[in-house]
């Protein structure tokens, strides 16, 4: 998404092939190398990347963490978990290929000396294998361990890069539980990395549909002059899953769910609805943008806080005609947690294009079905001709679905076929599946190439993160004041959340869309 | 009234697919909304271009609906497959519909593409322009297959509304006679038509494995360096060879020497230094090898053992590395395919052909 890349630019021969910035040969560290995301996530796009011949051959990846292992070890698992989570066949002779550019290297993350074996092998791999020198530090590991590593890293100089190479960090979620610890996080990685250099990851930013979102704004001519208060009445954002917490209760019960998908996720989106055209398409433009919202973002007061957001969490109900236990049931979650597991939001941009056009937001665990959306609601068709009071009309709803079954619909008004006037909705739909065959990568896959290559278009910068967290921390506050803590509603599960939810938009005359 | 269907599931029907039903030429559309109302809610059509298929050889209708069927699996469009002969003595006009669906990725669904098909015999093979234009799914660019050679007089009319003009030039027997006749229609119909040559879109994956040795800023003074190109192809695809060469003299700025022969060319680069650039006749794939050699090191591209895989290798002082990367095939489905999603005006095609457009 970012402008030609330097590599573009100055090898004539990737004219007219490549379409993005062409990811350059480097070794990959991935700190938490036998954990889950790694498994997972890390290593199947690795090789999915690889099977598309979108990989630099030299590609070198050095799982880093604490178990003795050997090399072959190493690759042996992580063959096992690709072929069960990779999206497409594994294949042995590609697999073969790859596995060989996989190492391990054994060390505790805050023991010295295994940064200094560390450097030794990098640069040992970078002359067998021709990575350049260019290193991709993956720090796929809870946020505690991130200050021995990158301390390590820094002590043994594997933060700089050598002339003509680059070091980069990619820091995953979550970047913080707060402000304060955001900004913590945030010196901690500016000690040894800097801005330029350091890569947040937020995994919906990678997925298509949430790119499609700019190209939908601002390649359109139609949309773009009616995306304001003029013509907008108001915008929600849904994130519904009917999964309860999985096993992650030990990390959910001090997260919840407005810092595991409110903070990041959904704030991200809505920057993405409600942005400005960016000048070009630079990492910089697009996200100097984004922060203008997260800054625009009306802060409530306490009582504002009352007002406008509601807090639940699920009790027993039934998911998919199954019962399902209620939150305070779960493994490892307390009797009496108060941790939330749902959020609606009404939320204001202080901006010229959406002032007076309220945002509501909402996400929530046990939920009827899955999926997450953005829906546009226009203003209504003027009282007049067929917009009278007897027979109100619904308004023209744009929705951009971003998951599952990505897509685009609106909602119009047409007659219905008779010799009455009847007028009823209907739909336009456009289904990325359907109309494109082609599948799409996994957004880590999008994300990982987007790092090689130097582009940080889709990851969170620094500033967006803080504000992210300066808008969120007030709530947060009030849930734990003691003076006039706002209630935590309950809501059995397979319902779409307390009622005091409906009734936030109710108050506005305004009811949650129908996903 | 029936629907004829060909599903992924059901990979035997793939040989015996034909045409489909056979319909009037001005029933087409109602038939059309027949066959959909026919076909209930479990299947959705969709379109995201018009493509006609032109051919004449005998026998294409069933090929090409085979093809069709293929590539429709992740190009959906409105197919208006032609099979003509405008030698033959009797007039005959035929039409059929058919659709071709496949289940989404998300399951379930079916999602179809329609095919118009027709035989157009004797005389009325000049009514093609008029088949085209009155079938075509509205609003919706339009992608012309053209297979095989292209005779004058061409109908400008036709040509007027073609977007991309798809053809493969390792098929044509006078290369030089065909592409003016498709540059002087292009230059006639006053729009950009994209032309889109099958025989370089054979290239894309030697371009991207050859590509990639020169990405790191430090391998970019090899290509100043390079001594002498090796390229095998196989019987009947010395044009693809060409076209290879053609692209490395192109975009590294080489010029071709008047001196140059069948089997090597002789290339002069920006400093005057010669290159030579041998091509070698060998059974196999169209392209199975290409050597870059510059001072120490070599670049190699070659057909792996298995044949959808490019082993992509360097040898010389500093670094000896291999990998496998995709090959891609050469049939028409995955030829099509690869270029219909690629896209793009083309414009390194134009100058690589420029090259060696003499010696085609």
């Amino acid at each position: 998404m970012s402008k030609t890349s330097e590599t573009q630019q100055t090898n004539p021969l990737r004219e007219g092939l490549a379409t993005r910035t062409v990811p350059q040969a480097c070794t990959v560290v991935i700190f938490g190398a036998t954990g889950d995301l790694t498994m997972r996530k890390l290593i199947p796009a690795l090789y999915n990347i690889a099977a598309d011949g979108e990989l630099p051959p030299a590609l070198t990846v050095v799982g880093f963490a604490r178990r003795p292992k050997t090399d072959e070890q190493f690759r042996k698992e992580q063959e096992e978990a690709t072929r069960k989570f990779s999206r497409q066949t594994v294949r042995d002779e590609i697999w073969d290929g790859f596995a060989q550019s996989l190492f391990y290297h054994q060390s505790e993350f805050h023991d010295a000396s295994g940064y200094k074996s560390l450097v030794e092998r990098l640069e040992k791999i970078d002359k067998e294998r021709g990575t350049g020198g260019n290193r991709l530090f993956y720090l796929a590991v809870a946020p505690d361990q991130f200050e021995p590593i990158l301390k390590n890293l820094k002590e043994a100089g594997l933060n700089k890069a050598g002339e003509g190479s680059w070091a980069r960090v990619i820091v995953e979620k979550p970047f913080g539980t707060d402000l304060d610890s955001a900004k913590e996080l945030n010196r901690i990685v500016r000690q040894a990395f800097s801005e330029d250099q350091t890569y947040r990851i937020d995994h919906f930013l990678g997925k298509e549909t949430a790119q499609n979102i700019l190209v939908l704004r601002f390649a359109n001519a139609i949309f773009e002059p009616i995306w304001n208060g003029r013509y907008v009445d108001h915008i929600q954002i849904t994130a519904a899953e009917t999964l309860g917490v999985e096993g992650r209760a030990g990390y959910y019960e001090g997260a919840g769910a407005l810092r595991d998908m409110v903070q990041n996720h959904l704030l991200q989106l809505l920057c993405l609805v409600a942005m400005e055209p960016p000048t070009d398409l630079g990492a910089d433009s697009i996200r100097g943008e984004k922060v203008k919202i997260v800054k625009s973002l009306r802060r409530m007061t306490h009582e504002e806080i009352a007002e406008n957001v509601v807090r639940g969490q699920y009790a027993e109900g039934a998911i998919n005609g199954k019962d399902v236990p209620g939150y305070r049931s779960e493994k490892g979650v307390k009797p009496d947690s108060k941790t939330e597991t749902f959020v609606a939001l009404r939320v204001r941009v202080d901006d010229w294009r959406l002032a007076d056009v309220p945002i509501y937001i909402r996400v929530g665990k046990r939920l009827p079905k899955s999926g997450t959306e953005i829906s546009v609601h226009f203003k209504k068709a003027p009282p007049v001709l067929f917009n009278k009071e007897s027979v109100s009309l619904d308004q023209n709803v744009l929705v951009i679905r971003i998951q599952p079954d990505e897509g685009i619909s609106l909602r119009m008004q047409a007659k219905m076929p008779g010799t009455t006037f009847r007028i009823e909705p209907v739909k336009m739909d456009f289904h990325y599946g359907t109309s494109f065959g082609k599948a799409s990568p996994e957004a880590y896959e999008r994300l990982l190439l987007d790092a090689m290559s130097g582009d940080a278009t889709l990851f969170a910068r620094r500033d967006e993160v803080e504000e992210a967290w300066a808008f969120i921390d007030p709530i947060e506050e009030a849930w734990v004041a003691k003076e006039n803590q706002p209630g935590l509603f309950e809501y059995p599960a397979g319902s779409w959340g307390p009622e005091e939810a409906d009734e936030l938009l109710a108050r506005d005359g305004r009811a949650w869309r129908r996903l | 009234m029936t629907m004829t269907m060909t599903t992924t599931d059901t990979p035997s029907l793939q040989h015996s697919i034909s045409p489909g039903l056979p319909v009037e030429i001005g029933k087409i559309d109602r038939e059309l909304k027949k066959l959909w109302a026919e076909s209930g809610s479990a299947m959705t059509r969709a379109s995201l271009m018009n493509l006609a298929v032109y051919s004449e050889a005998p026998g294409s209708l069933p090929r090409n609906t085979e093809i069709i069927f293929k590539i429709t699996e992740d190009h959906a469009c409105r197919a208006i497959v032609i099979g003509a002969n405008p030698g033959a003595k009797e007039n005959r006009v035929e039409a059929w519909i058919s659709a071709h669906c496949h289940v989404s990725r998300a399951g379930g669904k079916q999602i179809c593409s329609e095919q118009l098909s027709f035989l157009l015999e004797g005389p009325s093979a000049r009514l093609l322009p008029n088949i085209v234009f009155s079938h075509l799914d509205s609003d919706l660019p339009l992608c012309l297959w053209w297979q095989g050679e292209f005779h004058e007089p061409m109908d400008p009319q036709l040509w007027a509304w073609v977007d991309r003009v798809i053809y493969d030039s390792q098929t044509w027997s006078d290369f030089r006679t065909q592409m003016q006749r498709v540059e002087t229609a292009q230059a006639d119909a006053k729009q950009r038509i994209v032309l889109c040559d099958l025989n370089w879109t054979r290239l894309v994956q030697f371009r991207l494995g050859l590509a990639q040795f020169f990405d790191h800023p430090a391998s970019h003074q090899d290509l100043e360096e390079i001594e002498s190109v090796e390229i095998d192809f196989a019987p009947g695809y010395r044009s693809t060879a060409l076209l290879l060469a053609g692209w490395l003299a192109a975009q590294l700025h080489w010029t071709l020497e008047k001196s140059s022969k069948d089997a090597a060319l002789a290339f002069r680069d920006r400093a005057e230094k010669a290159i030579r650039v041998s091509l070698t006749e060998k059974v196999g794939e169209p392209i199975s090898r290409c050597a870059v050699k510059c001072g120490s090191t070599a670049f190699h591209v070659a057909h792996s053992a298995n044949a959808d895989l490019l082993d992509v290798s360097v040898e010389g002082s500093n670094s000896e590395r291999k990998c496998l990367m995709p090959a891609g095939s050469n049939d028409p489905v995955r030829l099509m395919s690869e270029e219909l999603m690629r896209g793009g005006p083309h414009r390194v095609y134009l100058r690589a052909m420029s090259c060696v457009r003499d010696l085609l």
